[in-house]
């Protein structure tokens, strides 16, 4: 293969291309347009995507080691006759425990791995009453110092901090929603009463937002000490919280905790798995739908440089009598096809940061609060974009520019079309 | 040029079929010596296979069979890569049609070859290109393209681009089957001036006899076969 310099072959093709401007443009902008809503569209996909993930990383611990057992030993009844004539039925199975056993050994151990940090909790339900209205509450008993490493909570609540439980005496935080129902504000104070008889008054010192079903509308935060003697448990807990440095070694972790402790750890993959698997889902149909815009796209690019080939069959000809070789037609021809992808993804970047200005701006009141739509702008959208049309823009004028470098130029030249 | 004593060209029973249904002949036994320095042309009805016979000798299209060789070389075996480059160091064609790339100015056009070739540095291609062109008269011209200029100027064009890479061998096919008798003369007292000034070894196709009168040696061909080779007024041969 002889190949002459590449920059006479480019200065061909874009002659080739400004002979016929018009043509060019419509395939220019069929890749721009492609490109641009493609950034568009994965900006927002993506960027709802990682909003949506650091919302499951975040909001909960990665790990979440409860008192429960996930595969209950069998009765000892089953254990002692597994092949007895009598088959036992409605045994209860122990699946609940109250609290979790050797706990401070578990946080020894999560505190021991690089960059975590646990956080104990107790929960259980309580009733908050305020001038003859009750209201039913699950309270999380936290140390705020812990808990607030672990989890966003403070991203949560609309007045007060989650430290204000240490500095108030008997502080709570409930969501705006049960403030409601109940009628009380910040520094109101209301009476709770547990199951296990012991009542107290509580002091409100902070507010969830409203909407943040994460939490609920029925959960407040208490401090640990709190918990543990309104609902007459003390020194138990029945939660453990752990954030870990890297997120995605949660579910490692976990599993490795639970066959240590037997206790159900819980990572955030397990947690949300369906919403992950639903993730994927939109990832193909984001996908399905770039590469048919591409598509369509390279239809444009085909076309171009389809048309190019046969309107110069004589030039080919010429060029092929003068002395270039096959190698150099095919060239020049694919090279229109890449120029007209590059201009096209110059321009698809332009109009794509165009539309993520656009949508980055517009504001939408969301449960009573502006928000934006989440959009990844990372130039890796633009990368993929560029590699996908500049790969389209080749395959596409491929075949053409072979039919370019197949002219025979005998009959041409000796017809004199 | 090579000092050897080699014809510039020599084709032995050079042949060309067309495979199809009933196969055609094109060109049968097809023997002749071109030299350097000489004039020659080659004439016969419309038909008969001039262009085939010269598009063989230019290595534009492949002999079925017979044996060429250029300044000595046999081309045979070559494959399409070597007789591109061969066609690019050491032949130059003008067609009956200008057949000037549209887009690209004169200047550019007869750039092409050298480019291609890329012996020379871009300035001193260009200077080349520009003496080409006033060479054959196109002083001013320069950066018109081949739609701005007159037919006779296009052929000039076509003629110095043919010239630009200083090629041992020029191939006319009817080079001025298109022109009027002023510019056909202008044209042909241009080639004969490359074979007898420079040493070149011009063939042309030509329908014109008083060309052919005017050449060197005068090829005849009937019916794809050649009937006589007759020697001119000899005033140049080697
Ligand atoms: N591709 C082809 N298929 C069939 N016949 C052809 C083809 N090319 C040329 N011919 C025929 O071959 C003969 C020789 O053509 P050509 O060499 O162009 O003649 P000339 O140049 O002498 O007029 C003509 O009769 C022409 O019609
Ligand atoms: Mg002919």
């Amino acid at each position: 293969m002889t190949l002459g310099n590449p920059a006479l072959l480019l200065h061909i093709a874009l002659r080739h291309l400004t002979a016929r401007r018009r043509q060019t443009l419509v395939a220019v902008l069929g890749v721009a347009v492609g490109v641009g809503f493609f950034l568009a569209v994965s900006a927002m996909m993506v960027g709802s995507q990682n909003d949506f993930i650091s919302k499951l990383i975040d909001a909960a611990p990665h790990i979440i080691i409860s008192d429960e057992l996930r595969s209950p030993p069998e009765q000892p009844g089953l254990r002692a006759f597994s092949e007895g004539a009598v088959e036992l039925r409605g045994y209860k199975r122990r699946t609940e425990v109250r609290g979790i056993r050797g706990w401070p050994a578990i946080i020894a151990t999560a505190d021991a791995l690089p960059g975590a940090i646990s956080s104990p909790s107790l929960s259980g339900g309580i009733t908050l009453k305020l001038g003859g209205h009750d209201e039913a509450l699950t309270i999380i008993g936290v140390e705020p110092e812990l808990e607030s490493q672990i989890s966003s909570i403070d991203d949560y609540l609309r007045e007060g901090r989650l430290h204000n439980l240490e500095t108030t005496q008997g502080g709570i935080i409930i969501g705006e929603e049960m403030a409601t129902r109940l009628g009380v504000r910040m520094g109101d104070v209301v009476a709770a009463t547990s199951a296990a008889g012991n009542s107290r008054s509580l002091r409100i010192v902070g507010l969830f937002k409203r909407g943040q079903s994460q939490l609920g509308s029925t959960t407040g935060y208490v401090l640990l000490r709190e918990a543990q003697s309104l609902l007459g448990r003390p020194f138990i807990i029945n939660r453990i919280g752990i954030r870990l440095s890297d997120p995605y070694a949660a579910e490692t972790i976990a599993s490795g905790l639970e066959q240590r402790f037997g206790y159900k750890a819980e990572s955030w993959q397990e947690r949300s798995a369906d919403f992950l698997s639903l993730l994927v889902t939109r990832n193909v149909i984001m996908y399905s739908v770039v590469s048919a815009i591409l598509l369509v796209a390279s239809f444009g690019i085909y076309t171009v440089v389809s048309n190019s080939v046969s309107d110069k069959r004589r030039d080919i000809a010429i060029m092929r009598s003068i002395g270039f070789s096959q190698a150099d037609l095919q060239l020049i021809f694919v090279a229109e096809g890449l120029i007209l992808a590059i201009i096209g993804v110059l321009f698809g970047w332009a109009l794509g940061y165009g539309l993520m200005t656009i949508l980055g701006s517009l504001d939408f009141p969301i449960a009573g609060e502006t928000q934006h739509i989440p959009l990844d702008r990372s130039p890796r959208q633009y990368a993929i974009a560029a590699a996908a049309s500049l790969t389209a823009g080749v395959v596409a004028a491929w075949l053409p520019a072979r039919k370019a470098a197949r002219v025979d130029p005998v009959d041409i030249l000796r017809g004199a079309i | 040029m090579s000092a050897d004593g080699n014809p510039a060209l020599e084709a032995i029973a050079l042949r060309r079929d067309l495979p199809g249904d009933p196969p055609a002949t094109l060109v049968a036994d097809a023997s002749l010596s071109i030299e350097r320095g000489s004039f020659t042309t080659i004439i016969g009805p419309s038909g008969c296979g001039k262009s085939s016979l010269l598009y063989m000798l230019g290595l534009i299209d492949r002999p079925t069979g017979g044996t060429l060789l250029v300044e000595g070389r046999d081309v045979s075996g070559m494959d399409g890569d070597a007789r591109a480059q061969l066609r690019l160091e050491r032949f130059g064609f003008v067609f009956q049609f200008h057949f000037l790339l549209p887009e690209f100015s004169a200047l550019e056009n007869v750039m092409l070859p050298i480019r291609r070739l890329g012996r020379l540095a871009p300035a001193d291609g260009k200077a080349r290109a520009m003496d080409l062109l006033r060479a054959t008269g196109l002083d001013g011209k320069e950066h018109k393209t081949p739609d701005r200029l007159s037919g006779g100027e296009r052929q000039r064009v076509a003629i110095a681009r043919a010239l630009a890479n200083d090629p041992a061998l020029i191939l006319g096919d009817e080079p001025t089957g298109n022109l009027d008798s002023h510019n056909s003369q202008r044209v042909v007292e241009l080639l004969k001036a490359l074979a007898h000034e420079e040493g070149r070894a011009v063939v042309c196709v030509t329908h014109d006899l008083s060309i052919a009168d005017a050449s060197d040696v005068r090829i005849s061909m009937l019916d794809g076969r050649v009937r006589s080779i007759e020697r001119g007024k000899g005033n140049s041969a080697p």
